[in-house]
């Protein structure tokens, strides 16, 4: 029991490191009067980093394959690599955000330390084998983004996005819960593999279908999927930038995770049956999400709305299934990891004033005020539009190779045909900066802010390498995705 | 050593310098910037010239060969391969792209760093399409010339330019991605098959495509389809040329020139290479389809071609018509008409490219291309006139100049099997030869009635320098085309037999 | 008659405390003085945990009442003793028609119910027996309940503390004065 127990907690490691972490951040901003910008952005980075130590220490003394915690836990390669996603999406929002924060005037010390209470939700999401322990990881992100989303206080639109986003995502949890309680009660067990095992055998009735659409549903919202999508423009609008570059990258690979860990380990006998519903939603999502950004003039909400259409083309590794579309979803959120978070970091930058710098027409004549800057841009909007040679090319290549591969012909053609459009609405912005000349006094300025500059260096670094030699990181999503599914006991 | 990596060498020179280019060279370097942007291309044409030399035309088969894994899971390799089909047009493109940059050298004076690296990255672009020998390769080329393309009509471009350049990428896009589907659809075919996944150029020639029933029930039929699309639209085959005039007409000169001269030569270039060895049975259903299309093409262009008013826009229409007997040529499927229509992009590359450029003299002396505002400029700039005729007579097919060569393979090559749509080209020719010396007649012969025309300037020697190499070419081609034909027959006999 | 109570003692309790249950909550929302309110609340509290003993789980009912009807139900009075609100003074309605609004939502909460109804006519009834073993084991629910709790599901629980803090800290994060208005504070004085 003792020994377990140890073994347990070594492989519970790296969580321990980032609580303790955010708890050192928390002490650490109380005092100074919440000013040491600089010392609690390195303070959080630091924990992050020694997160990453605790996650190779992890790893190397687990037991391969092995479940921790009364198989509520498993440190299988599928976690590592969210893992390592999420302490990248963690390690560059204290980057985004610390110039950010001073210049807005806003205490670090909470915010830096619920981003990373945050990260370790995802983190636990991304090992959970139960549905107990997923669901209390879910629910640990949800509450600390939404009380991120709305830590501007003197900014009516925070206040606004993090009352929906309460709202509506209290609403999802609840449907998701009420979906998890009726499959429990017709498989007798919150556990994956028992799950799996229960529906060999278990028939197909109405309540366990109606379970596994609540539960389809629940996801569904968390990756901001239509029809689930509503909350997902007003929130990223109006939470702080640096969050909503958070918000659009983390939560949202941490849903994928459990999406997929749930619906391919635990569900995959339900196949036939969430096909279609999943399929659906990922065809009415690439296609609602890309013409709803076409009519965007604020380019946070156009990056909602490009956001919610990368969802639907990350679901067509879902419904690929095989061990191809489970490492193209992985690899996918890469891609659009660093992509995301680099086009987010030149709007950050841009907004000198309040929530100025978010209009298309602000990035007129960028080009020719700041040359780099504008190319910068131009590259991730180019990897966000799937253009080659970046990441985001890369990225779609394996979605849709995987998509083909299963079958999914009809599903790729409208997924081209809408990338098509969504270069539409990325070279807007290219249009802007390059195109027009802007008149004088108009447009937004760089700012000066190093450390978001350094942020954003590191994204175009990954978008660039991944666009050009994708291969290795390829074949990490790849070992990673051979050993998803049931780990039985 | 260069040996093995002579056509990376080729195809990555430009694009590397063009990247320096962009990121290196401090702002206002822009003497500097046209230099270098000068010798890159320079330097890529010596390139192009040793790949010539070490080619052998009686190989059909690639050479040169360059091959390395990529992303090995899914089969992707990058590799290159040269055949005389690739060859020719690889010249065509390295000769074009130093005379842009003299002819633009003093047109162009705003951004001039980063009308030099578009230009350079699209040439990397094109190049790669040329010699890729894997599909996925090729597309990752293909998708590389767009969004230079994108920045030179519109930032460089007339008044219109966003709108051009905007149409420009969406319907290049629309196709180029169903392609897409269609190059994961023939890897995962090649992986029921075989079991393994390849893109490779050499592994689809192997696959079994099945016909099926109907169209939406074959995949080779709707395979050919998505093939052909993207490559139609950048031809372009009508009815799907509606870009086409928008871009020509707002893009700057060196544009044009890139645009007419090699752009549309990737589309008839894709059919060959793609679509008529991969889909041969879905190639002849759509036979009489594109003869038709072509049909219309060169008498529709034609006729819109002589209505206009703008020198430029006719310019513009008239490469529909010309790319209509190129299209005319590829279907019709003989040896003979398949190496006119091989010819035949070369001379429209050269003959158009010259037009535009001549069309960017006047318009830099005048700053209008109306046909009205012009007249007799034949006294005025005798250089100049004799230049544009010679442009125009090339274009409409004089013998002894390159466009005869071309157009008489097709038309011969055709007239066996499809003698009714050879007529009707035919009526195309003279359509051509009538709005081409109408429109040389209102310019340079009629009485000088505008004023400001008396003092214009003949060619600079900048602007004859840039002129030369074509108008040599022109000739070369025209007196002597076995210099070239020799070099594609062999692979041109390849693929019919093939 | 003392016979029939007995033999039916389950149902009666039952439903006395479901009307007990429904009652309360609507007391919530129908009385204007919150003191009142609060209590109708604790009825309702009362109630559910008489609920939970009638299905064995001796362990929640009794956390029931002590964290709800004890803790919660106390800071609730505190708090309108020391904000010392009288009746709810009469506001403007934001919901403009609040007639369809009822009825959507009282349609939707009845197909949620009948829904549940419906699937646990497919379902056995659950074993109270299981509610206080432990791996064969026989004991105090409340013993069984440490068992599970700290033992099969210790990570989730570990995990809610966290959820906790993490909502204690956003309530301050959200609560807290503004930061310039603190500082205008300190300089006044």
């Amino acid at each position: 029991m003792n020994m377990d127990l140890r073994a347990d907690l070594l492989a519970l490691l790296p969580e321990l490191t980032l609580t303790a972490g955010a708890l050192v951040v928390l002490l650490a901003g109380v005092g100074g009067g919440g000013r040491r910008h600089g010392g609690l952005a390195v303070t959080a980075l630091a924990s992050v980093g020694l997160t990453a130590i605790a996650l190779k220490i992890a790893v190397d003394v687990s037991e391969a394959g092995r479940l921790f915690f009364s198989g509520m836990f498993v440190l299988d390669p599928f976690a590592v690599f969210f893992k390592v996603l999420f302490l990248l999406t963690a390690a560059l929002a204290p980057l985004l955000s610390r110039d950010y924060l001073e210049r807005h005037d806003y205490r670090p010390g909470e915010y830096h330390s619920l981003v990373l209470f945050a990260t370790v939700g995802m983190m636990v999401m991304a090992s959970g084998t139960n549905l107990a322990s997923i669901y209390v990881g879910l629910e640990l992100m949800a509450l600390s983004t939404y009380v991120l989303a709305g830590y501007f206080r003197r900014e009516v639109k925070s206040h606004e996005a993090a009352s929906k986003y309460f709202v509506l995502g209290a609403l999802s949890s609840g449907v998701l819960v009420y979906g998890l309680s009726l499959l429990f009660g017709e498989l007798g067990s919150l556990d994956l593999a028992a799950m799996a095992a229960a529906l060999g055998g278990a028939e197909r009735t109405p309540t366990l279908l109606t379970g596994m659409a609540l539960l389809a549903c629940g996801f569904l919202f968390k990756v901001a999927a239509v029809p689930f999508h509503m909350w997902t423009p007003d929130v990223y609008e109006g939470a702080p930038t640096p969050i909503t570059a958070f918000l659009s990258v983390g939560p949202k690979a941490a849903a994928f995770a459990i999406f997929l860990r749930v619906f391919l380990g635990g569900l995959e006998g339900l196949t036939p049956y969430w096909v279609w519903l999943v399929g659906g939603s990922a065809a009415l999502t690439m296609i609602w999400g890309n013409l709803a950004a076409l009519t965007q003039d604020n380019v946070k909400r156009m990056l909602a709305y490009s956001s919610i259409a990368h969802a639907g083309y990350a679901l067509l590794g879902l419904l690929a299934g095989s061990e191809l579309g489970v490492q193209s979803v992985l690899f996918y959120m890469l891609v659009y990891l660093v992509s995301n978070l680099g086009a987010f970091g030149f709007v950050i930058l841009l907004e000198s004033r309040g929530y100025a710098g978010e209009t298309v027409a602000d990035y007129a004549g960028l080009a020719r005020r700041q040359p780099l800057a504008a190319f910068g841009m131009l590259v991730f909007l180019l990897s966000l539009g799937g253009i080659p040679p970046t990441a985001g090319f890369m990225g779609k290549l394996y979605v849709f190779a995987a998509a083909v591969n299963a079958g999914f012909v009809w599903l790729v053609v409208v997924a081209v045909v809408m990338s098509a459009v969504s270069l539409y609405y990325y070279l807007r912005i290219a249009m802007q900066m390059y195109l027009r000349e802007g008149q004088e006094g108009e447009g937004a300025e760089v700012l000066a802010a190093p450390w978001t500059a350094r942020a954003i260096g590191v994204c175009g670094v990954f978008v660039g390498i991944i666009g050009v030699y994708p291969a290795p990181f390829a074949a990490a999503a790849r070992t990673t995705a051979a050993l998803i599914g049931v780990t039985l006991p | 050593m260069l040996h093995d990596t002579l056509l990376s060498t080729l195809i990555l020179t430009p694009g590397a310098v063009g990247l320096v280019v962009l990121l290196l060279l401090p702002r206002q370097a822009d003497s500097a910037a046209r230099w270098l942007g000068l010798l890159a291309s320079l330097a890529t044409l010596a390139l192009a010239a040793l790949a010539w030399s070490r080619f052998d035309p009686a190989n059909p088969g690639f050479q040169l060969v360059e091959q390395r894994p990529w992303l090995p899971q899914v089969g992707i390799s990058y590799s290159l391969g040269m055949d005389g089909i690739a060859l020719v047009l690889v010249l065509l493109t390295a000769l074009l792209q130093p005379l842009v940059f003299i002819s633009s050298w003093i047109s162009i004076s705003q951004h001039v760093k980063g009308f030099i690296a578009s230009m350079l990255l699209l040439e990397t672009g094109v190049l790669g399409a040329f010699l890729a020998t894997d599909l996925f390769l090729f597309y990752v080329f293909w998708e590389l010339m767009l969004i230079p393309m994108y920045f030179i009509i519109g930032v460089w471009g007339g008044e219109r330019r966003i709108y051009a350049a905007v149409k420009f990428v969406l319907f290049t896009l629309a196709g180029s991605l169903l392609m897409l589907v269609g190059i994961l659809y023939l890897a995962y075919l090649h992986h029921a098959q075989f079991g393994v996944w390849s893109f490779a150029y050499g592994d689809m020639l192997r696959l079994n495509i099945p016909m099926g029933a109907g169209f939406w029930g074959s995949p080779q039929l709707l395979l050919f389809a998505a093939f052909a699309l993207a490559f139609a639209i950048k031809v372009p085959v009508w009815p799907l040329h509606t870009w086409l005039p928008d871009a020509h007409v707002e893009a700057p000169t060196g544009g044009s020139i890139i645009l007419a001269g090699i752009l549309l030569k990737l589309g008839t270039f894709g059919l060959m290479r793609y679509n008529r060895p991969l889909f041969p049975e879905a190639w002849e259903a759509a036979t009489p389809l594109f003869m038709v299309l072509a049909v219309v093409a060169i008498i529709y262009g034609a006729l819109v071609a002589w209505a206009q008013k703008d020198i430029k826009k006719l310019v513009a229409y008239s490469s529909v018509s010309h790319m209509g007997f190129i299209i005319l040529g590829l279907f019709a499927g003989t040896v003979a008409s398949t190496q006119g229509a091989l010819i035949q992009m070369i001379n429209h590359g050269l003959s158009t490219g010259a037009l535009f450029m001549l069309v960017g003299v006047i318009y830099d002396r005048r700053h209008t291309r109306l046909i009205e505002d012009f007249g007799g400029l034949a006294k005025v700039m005798p250089l100049y006139t004799f230049a544009f005729l010679l442009a125009t007579l090339s274009s409409i097919g004089l013998p002894g100049l390159n466009g005869f060569v071309g157009e008489f393979l097709i038309l011969t090559g055709a007239f066996a099997e499809h003698p009714l749509a050879v007529a009707l080209a035919a009526t195309g020719i003279v359509l051509g030869a009538i709005y081409m010396l109408s429109l040389v007649q209102r310019v340079f012969w009629n009485a000088l009635v505008h004023e400001e025309n008396r003092n214009l300037t003949d060619l600079t020697w900048r602007e004859a320098l840039a002129f030369a190499p074509l108008a040599l070419f022109m000739v070369w081609i025209g007196v002597q085309p076995g210099t070239f034909l020799r070099l594609s027959e062999a692979a041109v006999r390849h693929l019919i037999g093939g | 008659m003392l016979d029939w109570l007995v033999a039916h003692v389950v149902p009666i309790v039952f439903y006395t405390a479901a009307v007990l249950v429904v009652a309360g909550a609507i007391g919530v929302i129908w009385f204007r003085n919150p003191i009142h309110a609060a209590l109708s609340l604790l009825a309702t509290f009362l109630a559910v945990a008489g609920l939970f003993v009638l299905q064995h789980a001796e362990f929640i009912a009794a956390v029931q009442i002590v964290v709800y009807a004890g803790g919660v139900m106390v800071l609730f009075l505190f708090v309108m003793m020391l904000v010392n609100v009288r009746t709810l003074p009469r506001e403007y309605q934001y919901v403009r028609s609040l007639l369809p609004a009822a009825v959507v939502t009282g349609g939707f909460l009845a197909a949620v119910v009948a829904a549940g109804l419906f699937a646990r006519s497919y379902l056995a009834a659950a074993d109270p027996a299981a509610l206080t073993a432990v791996e064969g084991q026989t004991m105090g629910n409340t013993e069984a309940v440490g068992w599970v709790l700290y033992r099969d599901f210790l990570l989730p629980f570990e995990v809610v503390s966290l959820v906790l803090l993490v909502a204690m800290l956003g309530a301050i994060v959200m609560g807290r004065k503004d930061r310039r208005e603190e500082d205008a504070g300190e300089e006044a004085r």
